[in-house]
């Protein structure tokens, strides 16, 4: 029992950073723009955290910078597909490449160096429930952050008219276009905000998961957020549900090797990429068969003003 | 022309980023790029390397290409190399010495082909058979492959006598392909060569690859026509698949004449480069291999002479892709401006 709430406290701490990168992805998404950046905007808000932290030994600035910087990068991404109206696929992986670069060129001096992690702050009283209480209320501020950021996602996508607009341009654009609304404002907020949600997610891995610097410190999980996107079906809510489950898989690659079970580390290693492969293919079997089209509709699509469709 | 002349915008803006950079970092910038300069075009190890690391661009650039001729994304490429790897180092490993001369590279080669060609087909039937998206598997799929490749090396496979070091034995000669004279372009190159033109040839001259381009044309079209299109797709990821698995072939029986860590030093994820800087045009693959050959090679003289690490070819691959798809709009399209922005 012990040991199945520590893997379960392991799999809200693993799966913080996917859920911070799937919000990102599941706003800028439903406004109808794909990032397939989001590994190398983690890699950029990783670094830029670690920076921020070593100079300034200040959380809040760290994270405050990763956000900032993640988001100035993801700018690039917006002039590129939605001004210059570029792939949005091309443009992403542009952007992964740019993080990548950007995180291995000025974090190569980094290595060796070391940041005091965030410390568990239990929430009183909520804290000494059974079960959820280690599980959900012993974390740092970053994890509390999380799910005040699935609280805030849901409620602007949902109950703002600035959310029903944002969700109205990955749908209909074109229509969007007529009532006077401007597609390339709301798409840019939803890219940029995306993209700060998502450098918050590289943020924690220096900030408590990796508390020092290694060349690609995401390890890929970035991609594993694009697919996740999917898995919750472009909702913020389900996007919890998704990254924990993840999270489960990351942190049975450290937990099971503790117990001594004689798995090949590397295997270990593989888990989480082929269950997400294997979910991915699971949901789009279901989509497919009952036919439902939950994708904004014009995701992915470049935008021509004034273009008959 | 268009094109010539963003590839030397793009090149220029490399130029101006490093020259930020260098000043960053206190490295005079003019010294800099008269050294890059310098070994890679006047010196004959330059001139060696720039061929030597064209060869695995070419095979890479070649496999994204073919892929994207049908609009299908192979983005594992990088996984694909190195199944291609691991499955012609267990030939090199259990065949050598019992088969007759000649036989043992050759069918090496072929399980590169394998390798790589079954590794390339899972996105592909995932696609054809279920419409799972194939960008985010095929990526997923690097990360697989390149934990299997550790598993091995630092398992089964790796040589007692190495002092533990993750890396095989060493091949034995009839493992290894022939370099040109005394220098280290391998045959490797030839093979590239011959594999663009097979690739062309496929493309334009026959009906499978009518098919292949009509599918990307215009998926419907080609349904009407009885195009079986999810044959095609998977018949297409695991030629991607095998063309990738054949870099692999020919870094490690053409170079490093054994399986180690690091043999890919991102050759997979720069075909995507490389067949986008070409247009998916198989012939444009050598030219646009050979310029980012030039960035592999500058960044590695760079490494050699100030110790910058090799991860910068990442930032400046992202600096060249994006220049060149934010331009596209200039070359693809007549512009009138006053309708351009909002």
């Amino acid at each position: 029992m012990e040991f199945f709430i520590q893997i379960l406290i392991a799999a809200v701490v693993m799966g913080t950073p996917l859920l911070f990168a799937t919000l990102g992805g599941v706003i800028s998404e439903r406004a109808g723009v794909i990032n397939l950046g989001m590994e190398g905007l983690m890699l950029v808000g990783a670094l830029v955290a670690f920076v921020v932290m070593l100079n300034t030994e200040n959380y809040f600035y760290a994270v405050a910078a990763a956000a900032l910087a993640s988001g100035l990068v993801s700018i690039i991404h917006g002039v590129v597909c939605l001004m210059l109206r570029a792939s949005q696929i091309a443009s992403g992986l542009a952007l992964t490449f740019f993080g990548t670069g950007l995180s291995g060129l000025f974090g190569d001096k980094l290595m060796g160096e070391t940041v005091e992690p965030l410390s568990r702050i239990p929430i009183p009283g909520l804290h000494a429930i059974p079960v959820l209480g280690p599980v959900l209320f012993n974390h740092d501020v970053l994890v509390y952050f999380s799910y005040v950021c699935v609280g805030l996602s849901w409620w602007l996508l949902y109950k703002t008219r600035l959310g029903l607009n944002i969700r109205s341009m990955g749908e209909a654009p074109e229509v969007c276009d007529s009532l006077g609304l401007s597609v390339m404002a709301y798409r840019f907020f939803a890219v940029i905000a995306g993209g700060m949600l998502i450098g918050i997610g590289g943020a924690y891995f220096p900030l408590a998961l990796t508390p020092f610097w290694v060349d690609g410190i995401t390890g890929g999980r970035g991609w594993i957020a694009v697919a996740l996107v999917i898995f919750a079906f472009w909702d913020p809510v389900k996007a919890l549900g998704g990254a924990y489950l993840f999270g489960l898989a990351l942190a049975l690659e450290l937990r099971l090797q503790i117990l001594g079970i004689d798995i090949s580390p590397y295997f270990l290693k593989m888990l989480p990429f082929v269950l997400t492969i294997l979910v991915l293919t699971l949901v789009t079997i279901r989509n497919n068969r009952r036919g439902i089209q939950v994708m904004p509709a014009a995701l992915g699509k470049v935008f021509f003003r004034g273009e008959k469709h | 022309m268009g094109r010539a002349l963003v590839l030397s915008g793009a090149f220029l803006l490399v130029l101006i980023i490093s020259w930020l950079f260098f000043l960053a970092v206190g490295i005079e910038p003019l010294a800099a790029y008269k050294i890059v300069g310098e070994e890679i075009f006047l010196t004959k190890y330059g001139w060696q390397d720039l061929l030597v690391k064209m060869t695995p661009l070419m095979f890479t650039g070649l496999a994204v290409a073919l892929a994207a001729q049908m609009r299908q994304w192979n983005i594992g490429a990088e996984g694909q190399f190195h199944m291609g790897t691991f499955a012609m180092t267990w030939v090199a490993l259990h065949f050598d010495g019992k088969l007759p001369d000649g036989m043992l590279i050759v069918l090496m080669l072929i399980m590169a082909i394998i390798g790589g060609g079954l590794w390339g087909s899972i996105p592909g039937y995932l696609k054809a058979r279920f419409g799972v998206n194939e960008i985010i598997t095929s990526l997923l799929l690097n990360y697989v492959a390149a934990a299997w490749i550790d598993h091995l090396l630092f398992g089964a496979w790796r040589d007692p006598g190495s002092n533990n070091f993750p890396i095989t034995r060493e091949f034995s000669t009839a493992a290894q392909l022939p370099n040109f004279g005394n220098t280290s372009i391998h045959a490797g190159l030839i093979i590239a060569f011959i594999f663009v033109l097979i690739v062309a040839w496929i493309l334009w001259k026959t009906q499978l690859g009518f098919k292949i381009r009509l599918t990307g044309d215009n998926p419907d079209a080609a349904r009407y026509a009885g195009v079986n299109i999810r044959t095609l797709t998977i018949l297409v990821f695991a030629a991607s698949g095998a063309i990738a698995g054949l870099a692999g072939f020919s870094e490690v029986a053409g170079i490093h004449y054994r399986l180690q860590q690091n043999i890919s030093i991102g050759y997979g994820y720069t075909g995507i480069i490389v067949a986008w800087l070409a247009r998916n045009h198989p012939l444009g693959v050598i030219f646009s291999a050979f310029f980012m050959s030039i960035i592999f090679v500058s960044a590695e003289v760079l490494q050699i002479e100030y110790g910058l690490p090799i991860s910068m070819v990442y930032l400046y691959q992202g600096i060249i892709l994006f220049t060149v798809l934010g331009t596209e709009i200039f070359t693809e399209y007549r512009l009138r401006i006053t309708r351009f922005l909002l």
